[in-house]
């Protein structure tokens, strides 16, 4: 127990410590400031002033490489942005397309995921304690693959001649088959196009383990009492699971679907290896598209410009879910 | 009686429905893995064939002979190049991430609020809003094609900061008096009463960090564009397309690269799992 002596000298000990406590603050704190000065706020500001300029780093300007060959152009990326007429830019025409494919694919890979990894986490949450962990490790390994792996199977898997899709439709229908599941511009599905549709199960066989853990998790937070309390109300398992399990993980399933809607806008590795945007443009996203412009073409005021496009719709989720997010669940 | 028939009920759902699916879900997420490891072991005539067999007809190991002595291919090399990256990354992130966050969480001073709220509004903003000057800034340097181009802007994480100082909240004050009046100074105390509070962060974070950086390819994909320090993600791309009629080569390579990094996560899944539930859960 403390007596009030050396909870006197305590107290005094330790305001006589305050010196100390301010050098380790100082000189932690101002490393990190002058950091993150450097490395985040300078090519913050830098991003967003390139995409004010026609600029490429080869050739030579003034400051920042800015002015002289890289002229300022104010709005000019942006409203090229906008022209929809059919002799628009390739640039912009490439841009037209990225953006809604990036939408397609964002659009459909989030009711997919949640379509697959509900369900699934219901399943192994109902399923004998010993076998639960199998199930659990099974779904979770393509979660810790590369995804340049993910993608090198599953351009195999699609291969048109040798690949095991084919193989397998070819023995069901008793003939060679020789569908070329990623290059085949003409094949569709209710308009979306086959090479789109590759990418999202090879993405999904990849991603869906990652939600599927965090609803285990969320599941097994639901307290056993209100459960309990529920069977003894008797309610069967079907209101159970629309009229309660439902309800209480909600925030956790709104959250799932906006932090995938997230990093879907930003798919790049698997579409950069198995298709590269192709067949005709088809799996062209954003991120592609800022790779090409600003890396291959060395067009960084234009891809700077379709960054920026990117960040404004990654944040607007990131502020919905923010604002949605922000009243928080007791049980 | 209710409960009994619960039970039941729950026993029929298990073997008529969970078991069936769960298990062809399983396979359908092994099968690719199956596949790859299988396709290995074919020799070239068997890989060309139409339609191509599931498992090898002629069993063979002169694929992984052929990659593993192959000269435009030290996969050493690029084993090294990946370990050093991730490696250093975890250890310099993990130091960064539970300073910053034990000194957030536990230290008043000026401005301190601003800045934790624009370290937590970092984590909005998308890596691809750097990417393009980042690369200006390394070219600047002369960073481009050194391994350091991967090493020094990823030094601090505005998620770890976040996710520490919530750990680091919870560890008594009294625990870091009484080490003070033991005349230990500042860092000291971070060092010796912080970091063992901080076991189980550590080791999640350091896993999920080990693991992106093992996994990356965009941005090695730009600032590593000579081949001796490549990582081994950006070589497996370049050898598969280098050996795109050579599909049984590509699948060794393939197996070399994969596999023995994720029999180790699956060692440590444990805490990858915590950490992505971690993420997941609060946000």
């Amino acid at each position: 127990m403390k007596t009030k002596t050396s909870q006197r000298f305590l107290q005094r000990f330790v305001l006589g410590r305050d010196s100390a406590k301010k050098r380790f603050i100082a000189g932690t704190i101002s490393p990190l400031v002058l950091y993150m000065a450097f490395w985040t706020v300078f090519p913050l500001l830098w991003g967003f002033a390139l995409a004010f300029f026609e600029f490429s780093p080869r050739r030579a300007g003034g400051f920042l490489g800015f002015g002289g060959d890289n002229p300022f152009i104010g709005f000019g990326h942006f409203m090229s942005m906008l022209n929809f007429s059919a002799d628009s830019p390739l640039e912009v025409k490439q841009f037209h397309i990225a953006i809604r494919n990036t939408l397609l694919f964002a659009g459909l890979v989030v009711p997919l995921n949640l379509i697959i990894t509900l369900p699934l986490a219901f399943m192994i949450e109902s399923v004998h304690e010993r076998v639960k962990g199998i199930y659990r490790t099974l779904f979770f390994l393509p979660v810790l693959a590369p995804s340049v792996g993910v993608a090198i199977m599953w351009g195999f898997i699609f291969h048109p001649q040798r690949g095991l899709l084919n193989a397998i439709i070819g023995k069901f229908a008793g003939r060679l088959v020789g569908i070329h599941w990623t290059g085949d511009p003409n094949l569709a599905v209710l308009g979306i196009p086959m090479a789109l549709f590759a990418i999202i199960i090879a993405y999904l066989w990849q991603d869906f383990g990652y939600n599927m853990v965090i609803f285990i998790a969320a599941l097994q937070g639901i307290p056993e009492s209100i459960k309990d309390a529920a069977r003894i109300d008797g309610v069967n398992w079907w209101q159970m699971l629309t009229r309660i399990i439902i309800p209480l993980i909600s925030p956790t399933i709104l959250l799932t679907a906006i932090l995938t809607l997230i990093s879907a806008f930003q798919v790049f590795d698997i579409i950069q290896v198995m298709t590269d945007g192709g067949p005709k443009d088809q799996t062209q996203v954003l991120l592609l598209n800022i790779y090409n412009y600003a890396f291959r073409y060395q067009k960084m005021g234009w891809a700077a410009a379709v960054s920026i496009v990117m960040f404004l719709l990654v944040l607007s989720i990131s502020l919905f879910q923010s604002r949605v997010l922000r009243t928080e669940w007791e049980y | 009686m209710s409960s009994l028939s619960h039970s039941r009920s729950r026993r029929k759902f298990r073997f008529n429905f969970a078991y069936p699916v769960l298990t062809i879900g399983s396979l359908i997420a092994l099968l690719p893995f199956v596949w790859m490891i299988l396709s290995s072991f074919k020799n070239l005539k068997e890989i060309r064939q139409v339609p191509p067999t599931f498992a090898p007809d002629e069993f063979t190991l002169e694929n992984y002979d052929r990659v593993m002595n192959d000269e435009d291919l030290p996969l050493g090399l690029f084993y090294r190049n990946s370990v050093i990256i991730a490696g250093a990354n975890v250890v310099q992130v993990l130091f960064t991430s539970s300073l910053f966050g034990y000194i957030f969480a536990k230290y008043e001073f000026k401005g301190k609020k601003l800045l934790f709220w624009f370290i937590v509004s970092l984590m909005m903003i998308p890596a691809q809003m750097t990417m393009i000057p980042g690369y200006l800034i390394l070219a600047k340097l002369g960073l481009i094609n050194n391994l350091l181009a991967l090493i020094i802007p990823a030094s601090m994480d505005p998620f770890g900061i976040f996710l520490f100082r919530q750990f680091a909240v919870s560890i008594p004050n009294e625990l870091l008096d009484a080490a003070r009046v033991d005349g230990a100074g500042e860092f000291q105390i971070f060092r010796k009463v912080a970091i063992p509070q901080l076991g189980p962060a550590l080791a999640t974070f350091g896993m999920l960090t080990f693991m992106a950086n093992w996994n990356a390819y965009l941005w090695p994909l730009i600032v590593l564009t000579e081949e001796k320090v490549r990582t081994l993600p950006i070589i497996l791309t370049w050898y598969s397309n280098q050996m795109a009629e050579k599909t049984n080569l590509t699948m060794a390579a393939s197996v070399l690269v994969i596999l023995p990094v994720l029999i180790v996560f699956l060692f440590v899944q444990r805490w990858i799992v915590e950490g992505i539930t971690l993420s997941g859960l609060k946000g």
